[in-house]
């Protein structure tokens, strides 16, 4: 993917552009808010880390003028400002997806590639597949080497939002929105228990393991 | 019947409260004082008026009456004593005439000279009556015929004892002057007598009255006293008319500033007091209102903004720490410095995580976020709860039930409410856990008074009573759990979030009594706790019926 990373801190900009590029990535840096507008505006990029606080032109104020000269281009929204009325006001103006600082890289990475513009828009995807493993997500089914699983709702929108970031790392936070759309991080091992279970269900019986536990980071579903 | 009877019960008690609430109302008594002294100073004034129009007529004419009395005693006397010397002359009175005889002529003399005064006197319409009673014996003999035609009921003459001015009010019946034709009319006149007995020789002979009409002097002095009362009735019912009308208007625009007040505390900063540019005292009460929300206003937005200042200052640093150590970690893959730089890492996490829950904490305080709250069922968001901790809690070996009520409605923030317990089943899964229990229980269901608790109850070693007031806040942990993790920051942080909601927090020992009560012997100093969400009744929306919500709201409190 091709990403416009946003960030008055040169070096935090260094280490996201030298993290992102380590991933495959093609980075661009802007330091100031005038800057970031004229380049998303002259290139077409695949996604826009946005820091919020910005010199010259404030983060929001930038994704605003993007979002109005119809850009779309999805935007992450990065900033100091954790709390969750401040997410709501990052997403209402037009933020695809909303992060505080401090937040790990692998985070970072976890939640652009998710937001990163996909080849096929995914209202049409009535079928997610990971290796031999399927979701109907009509039916609200899930097979493994044509053997049915049985899940909990809940436990089948986990497997859904791994589904869908399938080869990418989803963190817990990440789980903790999407899932359970809660913008908060419980002390404990909540979201490991409720993978353990998915585990016990998708991977117990079969040979090769699907859901893999990338340390420091989250969880990444992967055939082998 | 029925019906009818409450219908009438229902004004009544709505008559005794419109009352009670006016008689509550400072301007309403004011202005109610006012008019009662503005009535009483309109009676005083017409008083004045009564006393200089009807009094001092009545004056004027008792002192006419004395001076006629006067005067008629003179002639009386002097008639009486000519025509004792004119006999005395004519030889008719001697030596030997009897006393009665010349008693008689004597009062023939006055008598004559009496009615030749009266005759000769041009008397006006109104009459100016004389009369003399003669006689002890006498019931009451009038002298002048003019006195006989007013058919006069005189009263009788033995009860006059004083040589003192009488004063005697009759009724005289005269025809009516203003009649056209017909039958003659009568009509009852009022006529004020002054009256002196005549002496002689210390023996009461006779009393001689003056009367004059005073009928239309009183029946103006009936009228100006019926105008004043009806008069006063009106300035007293119209100064209470408009206490009412002031004291409406005033409470309403004291309302209003109530109003701004409850806004502003349950946290909607922006409000400001409507305002009428009058410049009365009102006005300048809300103008300074306005001014000091605005001076507040701008506060909390430098507190804010010094506290994203303060964290974008902070964080900034911190992520820059967080993203080497973990660069570092990832690249150290598979060596044992990996897990030193990972631990780093999450200390920076957990530095970070404290820092933030202690920057929500204040602005939980701060109350800005209160507008945000909105009626809620409490069992989406618990459901939704246990639901994520349910597995958890078997995994660290604690039996989790939950028993939560439908048609639970409460006022809350689905945000802040999920962290908060989920606060709670941490603490309870952490402490209760780590510290033998075995049951962790979530409830919901309508307390007392219309309220809805939200409990979370364990087994475990549970909270000392004294202890109890201390863990709510910041940064304080108790010496049994400083070797488990955490921040201090938990309850800390639920405490702010009940306070926000408006709701108690309420510690109290958990199931350790039940599970001793079950036959468990192993519970001995292991109470067990609970804690409690206690959330107001939520009063209902200004869109229903408003006086019913008024009452609830008063139930509330």
């Amino acid at each position: 993917m091709r990403i416009l990373v946003v960030e008055d801190d040169e070096v935090a900009a260094e280490y996201v552009k030298k993290g992102l590029s380590e991933a495959g990535h093609v980075v661009d840096l802007a330091t100031d808010g005038d800057l970031a507008l004229e380049m998303a505006s002259a290139a077409d990029y695949d996604a826009l880390i946005l820091d919020r606080m910005l010199p010259k032109k404030d983060g929001l104020a930038v994704l605003g003028e993007l979002r109005e000269a119809g850009n779309a281009t999805p935007v992450l929204i990065l900033s100091a400002l954790g709390e969750t009325d401040h997410k709501v006001e990052g997403l209402r103006a037009g933020g695809d997806d909303y992060l505080a600082k401090p937040y790990s890289f692998t985070e970072l990475l976890a939640r652009v590639e998710a937001i990163g513009r996909r080849s096929d828009p995914t209202a049409a995807v009535t079928k997610l597949k990971v290796g031999d493993l399927e979701m109907d997500l009509l039916a609200r089914t899930v097979h493994r080497e044509g053997q049915k699983i049985l899940l909990q709702p809940r436990e089948f929108r986990l497997l859904e939002c791994l589904m869908r970031n399938a080869g990418r790392v989803v963190t817990r936070t990440m789980l903790l929105e999407k899932v359970w759309d809660y913008h908060f991080d419980p002390q404990t091992n909540v979201i490991d228990v409720h993978i353990s279970r998915l585990r016990g269900k998708i991977d117990k019986e079969f040979e090769t393991p699907l859901l893999h536990t990338v340390r420091g980071a989250g969880y990444r579903l992967q055939p082998a | 019947m029925s019906a009818t009877q409450r219908k009438d019960i229902q004004p009544l008690g709505d008559l005794a409260e419109t009352l009670g609430r006016l008689l509550r109302n400072t301007v309403f008594r004011l202005s109610i004082v006012g008019s009662l002294l503005f009535g009483v100073s309109l009676l005083v004034a017409q008083l004045i008026v009564y006393d200089t129009i009807v009094s001092s007529e009545e004056r004027r004419v008792e002192q006419g009456l004395t001076e006629e009395l006067t005067e008629l005693e003179l002639l009386f006397a002097q008639g009486g004593e000519a025509a004792l010397r004119a006999a005395q002359q004519n030889g008719l009175l001697t030596e030997a005439t009897p006393q009665s005889v010349a008693q008689a002529i004597f009062d023939q003399g006055a008598q004559q000279t009496l009615q030749r005064v009266i005759t000769l006197r041009d008397l006006s319409p109104d009459v100016y009556s004389m009369f003399v009673f003669k006689d002890e014996s006498a019931t009451g003999k009038m002298v002048t015929d003019e006195i006989e035609a007013l058919k006069i009921n005189a009263p009788t003459l033995t009860q006059y004892d004083t040589t003192d001015l009488l004063r005697e009010e009759v009724i005289a019946t005269v025809e009516a002057t203003d009649v056209a034709d017909g039958d003659p009319v009568f009509e009852e006149r009022r006529v004020l007598a002054i009256g002196h007995a005549v002496f002689q020789n210390d023996q009461k002979v006779g009393v001689i009255f003056v009367g004059r009409d005073v009928e239309n002097i009183r029946r103006t002095g009936e009228r100006m006293r019926r105008a004043m009362t009806t008069s006063s009735l009106i300035a007293v019912f119209l100064g209470v008319l408009s206490s009412i009308f002031v004291a409406r208007r005033f409470a309403r625009r004291v309302d209003s500033l109530n109003k701004l007040a409850t806004d502003v505390q349950a946290g909607h900063l922006d409000r400001r007091a409507p305002r009428n540019y009058s410049e009365d005292e009102m006005d300048r009460l809300a103008e300074h209102l306005n001014g000091m929300l605005d001076h507040i206003d701008r506060l909390m937005q430098a507190m804010r903004y010094a506290g994203d200042s303060v964290a974008h200052d902070l964080r900034t640093p911190l992520t820059r720490l967080r993203t080497r150590l973990e660069t570092a970690a990832v690249e150290a893959g598979d060596k044992p410095e990996a897990d030193v730089l990972f631990a780093a890492a999450g200390d920076a996490d957990q530095l970070l995580s404290t820092f933030d829950s202690v920057l929500r904490i204040a602005r939980l305080e701060a109350g800005e976020r209160r507008e945000l709250l909105k009626p809620l069922d409490p069992k989406t968001v618990l459901d939704d709860l246990a639901e994520l901790y349910e597995p958890a809690c078997e995994d660290a070996g604690l039996d989790f039930s939950y028993d939560i009520r439908d048609g639970l409605t409460i006022m809350a923030d689905r945000g802040l409410l999920s962290q908060a317990v989920s606060n709670l089943l941490e603490n309870a899964i952490k402490y209760a856990g780590g510290g033998g229990g075995s049951k962790i229980r979530l409830t919901a269901r309508k307390g007392a008074r219309g309220r809805v608790s939200i409990e979370i109850a364990d087994d475990g070693p549970g909270i000392p009573v004294f202890d109890r007031e201390r863990v709510r806040e910041r940064f304080v942990r108790l010496d049994k759990s400083r070797t488990l993790p955490g921040s201090g920051l938990g309850l800390a942080l639920v405490d702010a979030v009940a306070d926000l909601h408006q709701a108690e927090l309420v510690m109290d020992d958990g199931l350790g009594n039940e599970a001793i009560q079950d036959g468990e012997v192993d519970h001995e100093g292991r109470p067990g706790l609970s804690v409690r969400l206690v959330f107001p009744r939520i009063k209902a929306t200004r869109q229903s019926d408003d006086s019913k919500s008024k009452k609830q709201g008063e139930l509330a409190d």
